[in-house]
């Protein structure tokens, strides 16, 4: 019921358009998002921006300077949790080909591009934003270069309008070590890759041809200039891979190829190489828990318990969606952190962990990602724990400082079917 | 007419102990040819069988027969003598399974299309996997090529078959070697042969291992029909050769230890007698095989390899259940002997003789007797072909098949075989040399004079010789001379006496090469011979021995030495997180934690729950006596409930989730084919589930029945069996049955749209009533009634019972389902059949019709929130679970998927975010709920007094992201316990330090080794198609 409130409330602020008011989030729980917890913050907003952060019970509150104030006592505001390395925006169906476009066709793909292709009227997305994830990195897949992933607002107009961060970075699937496994319906014993040195070879020149065409090129070649910017640190390069000696090799290669800023996706054995990636700087965005370990041998709660054992040793860390259907599990992002939480992070580091060390490691933490003085206005209020199933309950969320339409399909069916029940 | 001859042959073989070898005259072009007729092999050392062995014995053979054994023989006249001294006479190893002599089945092409329908023309079953018919002796042909490897092992004497399909027809049992075609069938159709791989076949039924099991038992009560309906049906041969088969000896090959009991059960069922040809790894479940009363087997000893584990990335991937079974396997045989299991020994996968020998003697030093191994490879697989009047022994009045060595290959590793006799007829493996010039001499050659040795085999020896030359350093002043040692490679032949040598030589007498004959003389141990110089002249030469050979096959060094003393612990399942020993029910007094009784008292604070005897035996607040030998827990701050249950699960089957080969697969069962060693069980144990039930896929509209389980890790899948379930049957809607989703030539099966679907339905309900129709008329006549109006027993149609069960209210449906125009058809159909749709499961639209449903009396079992995974889940949300309940229906939440099942709590819980359920509410989601949709609420799904003691303690609300599991009971035993997990792990990391570094220095030694492979794990779901029957 509170979300019919929070409706009508919009209604009266003359939804949509980027009001000139000053609004002030009062007497919330705010989470940062950058590891603090205000038991009772006030959270000023203008235009598209953050004005203001202050603990209610020590600053000292001019009423008169907001045009309106929100009371939110007892509920708890978070800043826009993200969906890193997703497909959201590029598929709707899974068995439908037609509404899947994520995946092209070719190997070395690095000048295929996520963005022109996000359908920002995604049904997908619209029961993603209902459980306070606000932005996705749209990610292609597929090949060894899948191509350039972009960081996108899950409200918008259009792609154009949803951009947060163009191009951001190129995704690499670096070769397995181990190949084979059949497919789903007929599975056969996986052996060990006897190609992986080649193919690791292949990669190894195709950047090095991408390297050479940077300092001198006659021709314009529309791979290798795609290619540029991951050597001058404009993107990043999401090198996708699991198993331990894969994960030593992606990272001796991004050195060796001076890769400026290269990011480990996957990282199931990342725990066991933290001393290198903390050197080379590399962060990792790992799976969340609802995954099952890899091998039988392996800790039956390996994956809950990773986020802890990174923390740990150190390594900077993210989570994204897991599972065998994880662009529709995007809505559950908070309950991955959740179940960090529950295998040893703090509360506020696992909030950190789908928000603010997302958007760093996306490379848009000085914009967006935690309630801070001078950031986008990206957050959403729940009226319990957001990191709990059972107290989820998003009733107002913004981005840039623009409320949102917090409804869906899915919602809109349940009201009808809860109507026709009434009735009767 | 072979095959009517079969059955007189069988029962009268007894008394028939000369058939085969008495020939037919075959005319022949000239003079009858002249071979000698009886032999004596005297001065030998001769096994006759596993308890006798004479040490200095002869053997006498005449006409293919041995005639007398032992240390004073009468040598018949005429008979050629052989003297066999220092030598062991075996008899001959008999090889049960085998395709020796038969052409490989060939297999049809592959098409895109599915093949619905059998294309074998003729009076035969209707499913190609079914084919009885074939009679291996009409296609069998000598084959001395593959003969070989056979002899080498030491078999002389095999059974063999067509190795294709389910039922896969008669084999003979023949004599190896240079027989002729001929002569070498010793019995015609000795044993029939069976197993549940569909083989060539490329019909689509069945696509699983549960198929297979239905297939061959609506084979077997087909055959029976036959039988008692002959005289006014159409003639089958297939059927017709089982019925005679069903005398012979029956073997039936499996590919798993669980598959033994699936077979077996088959056996039961017709009360059959099945030698089981085993996978090699029936110790994993061997104190279940040792409680099978009279089931013989026959194993292989095909040993896995060691991994390459030079790679410490790849080694750290290979899973503990692969190298606990590398490290166990050689002991299989041990272990089954030790329970008093009879077995045969068979060379199955073995290429190589050198191999099986290898793999034998590392079978008897891990513990397999000698007895036990000459009786395995002996008289056991003659006793199970029936040819023990013929084999098996070298007793008299047997058959000449044995084979010689050159000492005890059961005592000796190296020993070597040298011939093997075959219905009498010697082959000569090893061409013995007449001479053996191995040793050191001292060659004189005209003026100068080597000293040359020859080492290696007596029949191929190498040689080398040491010259001497002088050079002279003329750098130095004076200049300085010095006395090189050249090593020279002498090339050797022996032929007969005779000895070529052969060496290129540059020293201070020749320069060029030596080639030299000369004749060994045994009394004096020399060479005499000539030979030419590099200058061509030809020479005088003598060699003189300097030394004996040393002898570098030392007998000891050889020896077979048995040692179980280092043997290890099988673990249960023999894997990681596998029990040593399986805990045992105890008394525990669960204290003062939340109590969540799903009954009347609803949460209880500061309650105590006792586990007696695997059930409850007190919830509450109240007073109660801790009982002797209790263990006691203290649980405060801590949450109790029932275990989970989820009502749709995929875990724990083996080869295929789904018999999608027809439209209507009523007849399988999950039941069938539960998979004990899934590491699923213990991972969603973790999660806190206790019951799972394990359902069909929904490839077909009426898919298969299913099976309730308790995760009892450990334990074997007849223990995992819920005793006395209800029964339940998979039904399927949609997308799935329709095939739309399989690609576009999967258009061919019935239906292809809903509208096909529910005419799916009516046709099987019809015809299920008919059919009981059929029986009702029958079984109410008495025997005299029915001889008199000629009603006959109607034939037994697996496939209609189980349908039947369902309209007769005796077998529920759970129904795959997701739009509510299908789910209100079904309902309908229902109706009008006069029973109820149990559970509509996935019922993602169940929201819609919700009061239909009720009215219907149909429950609903569903996903949290799952969607967006086809075009019929468009409508799908995550309110389906709250609006249901909130109308009336009996509503679940389940995972269907192996992960989302260590995590159903927190699905619960999802029920209070979307739709706003109470906590009590949505616990029950997962638990009371579905123990009431599977008709098991009278022994689970709730905290109360004399329900199964299936028991979750939780470290915080049980709804709560926080919750984690602390203890988990089934049936009482404490399966998992967090305290556990890490004394688990620690075990697992050692126990894989251990194998990994014995791996290694089996590596070392330079052992055969294979590169790792990591099996995919079968994550079923609903939509899985397995074409898992191959």
């Amino acid at each position: 019921m509170n979300r019919l409130l929070i409706i009508l409330l919009l209604v009266s602020f003359s939804f949509g358009s980027l009001s000139q008011e000053k609004i002030l989030l009062s007497r919330a729980t705010v989470h940062t998002g950058n590891g603090i917890k205000i038991n009772q913050g006030l959270v000023g907003i203008q235009d598209d921006k953050i004005i203001l952060v202050e603990n209610a019970l020590t600053y000292s509150l001019d009423k008169e300077v907001w045009d309106t104030i929100i009371d939110l006592k007892g509920k708890h505001v978070y800043p826009a949790f993200f969906a890193p390395n997703s497909n959201l925006g590029l598929t709707e169906i899974d068995a439908v080909r037609a509404t899947n476009d994520y995946d092209e066709v070719g190997a070395f793909n690095p000048h295929i591009r996520s963005l022109i292709a996000f359908n920002a009227e995604s049904k997908v997305s619209a029961t993603v934003k209902t459980n306070g994830v606000l932005y996705a990195q749209a990610a292609p897949t597929g090949g060894i270069i899948s191509g350039s992933s972009s960081v996108m607002k899950l409200e918008a107009w259009n792609w154009e309008d949803a951009v947060v961060k163009a191009d951001d970075g190129i995704h690499l699937n670096w070769p397995a070590t181990l190949q084979g496994g059949g497919w789903w319906a007929e599975p056969a014993p996986k052996k060990k890759n006897k190609k992986y040195a080649e193919q690791v070879t292949r990669i190894e020149d195709f950047f090095k041809a991408a390297r050479s065409y940077a300092k001198k090129h006659d021709e314009f070649d529309q791979r290798f200039d795609a290619m540029q910017e991951v050597f001058n640190g404009e993107k990043r390069l999401y090198i996708h891979a699991n198993e331990l000696k894969a994960l030593i090799d992606a990272v001796d290669f991004s050195k060796e190829m001076e890769v400026q800023f290269p990011v480990i996706v996957g990282g199931y054995d990342a725990h066991l190489i933290a001393r290198e990636l903390i050197d080379a700087e590399i962060p990792v965005i790992i799976k969340g828990g609802h995954e099952l370990p890899q091998n039988d041998d392996d800790p039956v709660d390996m994956q809950y318990r990773l986020p802890k054992m990174l923390k740990d040793a150190g390594v900077k860390f993210c989570i994204q969606s897991a599972g065998s259907m994880p662009t529709m599990n995007s809505r559950n992002i908070p309950f991955l952190a959740g179940t960090a939480m529950a295998y040893g992070l703090s509360e506020e580091e696992a909030i950190r962990s789908v928000s603010l060390s997302t958007a760093e490691i996306l490379g848009v933490g000085d914009k967006v990602g935690s309630i801070e003085k001078g950031k986008l206005a990206s957050l959403f209020v729940s009226e319990g724990d957001a990191l709990d199933m059972r107290t989820n309950d998003v009733t107002m969320a913004m981005i840039n400082g623009k409320f949102l339409n917090l409804t869906n399909h899915q919602i809109k069916l349940y009201e009808k079917y809860k109507e026709k029940y009434e009735e009767n | 007419m072979v095959r009517s001859l079969f059955v007189f042959i069988f029962i009268l073989s007894a008394f028939l102990s000369f058939d085969g070898i008495a020939q037919i005259p075959v005319p022949e072009n000239g003079v009858e040819s002249s071979e000698p007729t009886s032999y004596v092999l005297s001065n030998a050392r001769i096994i006759v069988d596993a308890e006798t062995t004479i040490g200095k014995g002869s053997l006498v053979i005449k006409d293919g027969r041995i005639v007398a054994v032992g240390k004073l023989v009468k040598h018949p006249a005429g008979s050629v003598v052989i003297d066999m001294k220092g030598k062991t006479i075996v008899p001959s190893f008999i090889e049960t399974y085998s395709s020796i002599g038969l052409p490989d089945p060939s297999k049809t092409k592959w098409s895109p299309r599915p093949q619905l329908e059998s294309k074998k023309e003729g009076a035969y079953y209707w499913n190609e996997s079914i084919k009885p018919e074939v009679n291996a002796v009409t296609l069998f042909k000598s084959d001395q090529k593959a003969s070989k490897e056979y002899q080498k092992m030491g078999f002389v004497v095999a059974a063999t078959h067509v190795q294709d399909g389910i039922m896969r027809g008669a084999g003979p049992v023949v004599a190896l070697g240079d027989v002729d075609s001929r002569e070498a069938v010793i019995r015609s159709n000795a044993a029939a042969y069976f197993s549940l791989k569909k083989g060539s076949s490329r019909q689509t039924y069945p696509s699983s291992q549960m198929g297979s099991i239905a297939l061959f038992r609506q084979a077997m009560y087909d055959a029976e029909y036959y039988k008692e309906n002959k005289s006014c049906s159409p003639r089958n041969l297939s059927l017709e050769a089982l019925n005679e088969q069903l005398n012979a000896p029956m073997i039936f090959e499996v590919e798993d230890k669980l598959e033994i009991f699936r077979a077996r059960k088959i056996a039961d069922e017709f009360d059959l007698n099945f030698t089981i040809v085993g996978a090699g790894n029936e110790f994993e479940r061997i104190n279940e095989l040792a409680a099978l009363e009279d089931q013989r087997l026959i194993i292989p000893i095909i040993f896995p390899d060691a991994y390459d584990v030079g790679d410490p990335y790849v080694a750290r991937q290979i899973s503990l259940g692969d190298l606990k079974e590398w490290e166990l396997a050689p002991a299989n045989p041990y272990f089954l002997r030790k329970k008093g299991i009879e077995f045969a020994i068979t060379s199955k996968g073995h290429k190589k003789a050198s191999d099986f020998w290898n793999h034998l003697h590392k079978s008897m030093e891990n513990g397999l007797t000698r007895e036990d191994a000459i009786r395995s490879l002996t008289s056991v697989p003659a006793s199970i072909l029936n040819i023990s009047n013929d084999l098996g022994s070298l007793e008299e009045g047997k058959l000449a098949s044995f084979s010689i060595f050159d000492k005890d290959p059961f005592e000796f590793k190296n020993a070597e075989i040298h011939e093997s006799w075959s219905i009498g007829k010697q082959h000569v493996l090893k061409q013995e040399p007449l001479v053996d010039i191995r040793g050191k001499y001292r060659f004189s050659i005209d003026s100068s004079s080597y000293v040359i040795e020859l080492k290696g085999q007596a029949e191929k020896p190498k040689g080398s010789l040491t010259a001497y030359k002088t050079t002279v350093d003329s750098s130095q002043t004076p200049p300085v001379e010095k006395l090189d040692t050249l090593k020279i490679k002498v090339d050797v032949t022996v032929e007969r006496k005779n000895a070529n040598f052969h060496f290129d030589v540059s020293d201070d007498y020749y320069d060029g090469v030596i080639t030299l004959n000369g004749q060994y003389n045994q009394k004096i141990n020399a060479f005499i011979g000539q030979g030419m110089l590099p200058s061509g002249r030809w020479i005088k030469w003598t060699g003189i021995q300097l030394e004996k050979p040393k002898d570098s096959n030392k007998e000891e060094n050889g020896k077979v030495v048995i040692d179980t003393a280092d043997i290890r612990k099988i673990w249960y399942p023999n894997m990681a997180y596998g029990f040593d020993t399986l805990p045992e029910s105890q008394t525990y007094v669960l204290r003062n934690a939340t109590l969540w009784t799903n009954e009347d008292a609803g949460i209880v604070e500061e309650g105590t729950v006792i586990l007696k005897d695997g059930k409850i035996d007190f919830v509450g607040t109240g007073n109660y006596s801790i009982p002797a030998d209790a263990i006691t827990i203290d649980c405060k701050g801590k949450h109790i409930t029932s275990g989970i249950i989820d009502e749709h699960s995929h875990i724990a089957i083996s080869k295929g989730v789904n018999e999608g080969g027809q439209a209507v697969s009523a007849e399988v069962s999950i039941g069938d084919v539960v998979r004990s060693d899934d590491i699923n069980i213990y991972r969603q144990l973790a999660g806190g589930v206790t019951t799972s039930h394990l359902l069909h896929g929904s490839a077909n509209p009426i898919g298969g029945q299913s099976a309730l389980i308790k995760l009892k890790w450990g334990y074997s899948p007849e223990e995992m069996l819920i005793d006395n379930a209800p029964k339940f049957i998979k039904f399927a809607l949609g997308e799935n049955v329709k095939q739309s989703n399989w690609g576009d030539f999967q258009t061919v099966r019935f239906p292809q749209t809903r509208m096909g679907v529910e005419q799916v339905f009516y046709d099987a309900f019809i015809r299920a009533k008919e059919y009981q129709e059929k029986w009702q008329n029958y079984n109410d006549l008495s025997p005299k009634k029915r001889e008199m109006k000629g009603v006959k027993k109607p034939a037994k149609d697996l496939e209609l019972e189980s349908v039947w069960e369902v309209v007769n209210s005796e077998r529920f449906i759970s129904c795959h389902s997701y739009v509510q125009s299908e789910i209100n058809m079904l309902m309908n159909v229902a109706d009008s059949m006069g029973f109820t749709v149990n559970t509509f499961t996935h019922i993602l639209e169940g929201y819609k019709v919700a009061d239909k449903m009720v009215e219907h009396g149909a429950g609903g079992s569903t996903f949290s929130d799952w969607w967006a995974y086809k075009y019929e889940v468009q409508d799908a949300i995550p309110y389906n679970a709250s609006l249901m309940n909130e109308q009336g229906v009996l509503t679940a939440i389940n995972s269907d998927d192996a992960e989302m099942g260590r995590r159903l709590n927190q699905e619960a819980a999802k029920g209070i975010k979307y739709g706003g359920m109470t906590e009590e509410e949505a616990w029950k989601m997962v638990t009371l709920n579905p123990a009431k949709l599977l008709h098991l609420d009278d022994r689970m799904g709730s905290l109360k007094e004399g329900k199964d003691a299936d028991i979750v303690v939780w470290s915080d609300n049980p709804l709560s992201i926080q919750a984690r599991t602390l203890f988990v009971f089934v049936d009482g035993e404490l399966l998992y316990s967090d305290e556990a997990l890490g004394m688990h792990q620690q075990r697992i990391a050692e126990e894989k330090a251990r194998i990994i570094s014995a791996m290694l220095a089996s590596n070392k030694r330079g052992e055969k080794k294979r590169t790792f492979k990591k099996e995919k794990k079968k994550h079923w779901h609903c939509d899985t198609l397995g074409e898992e029957a191959h």
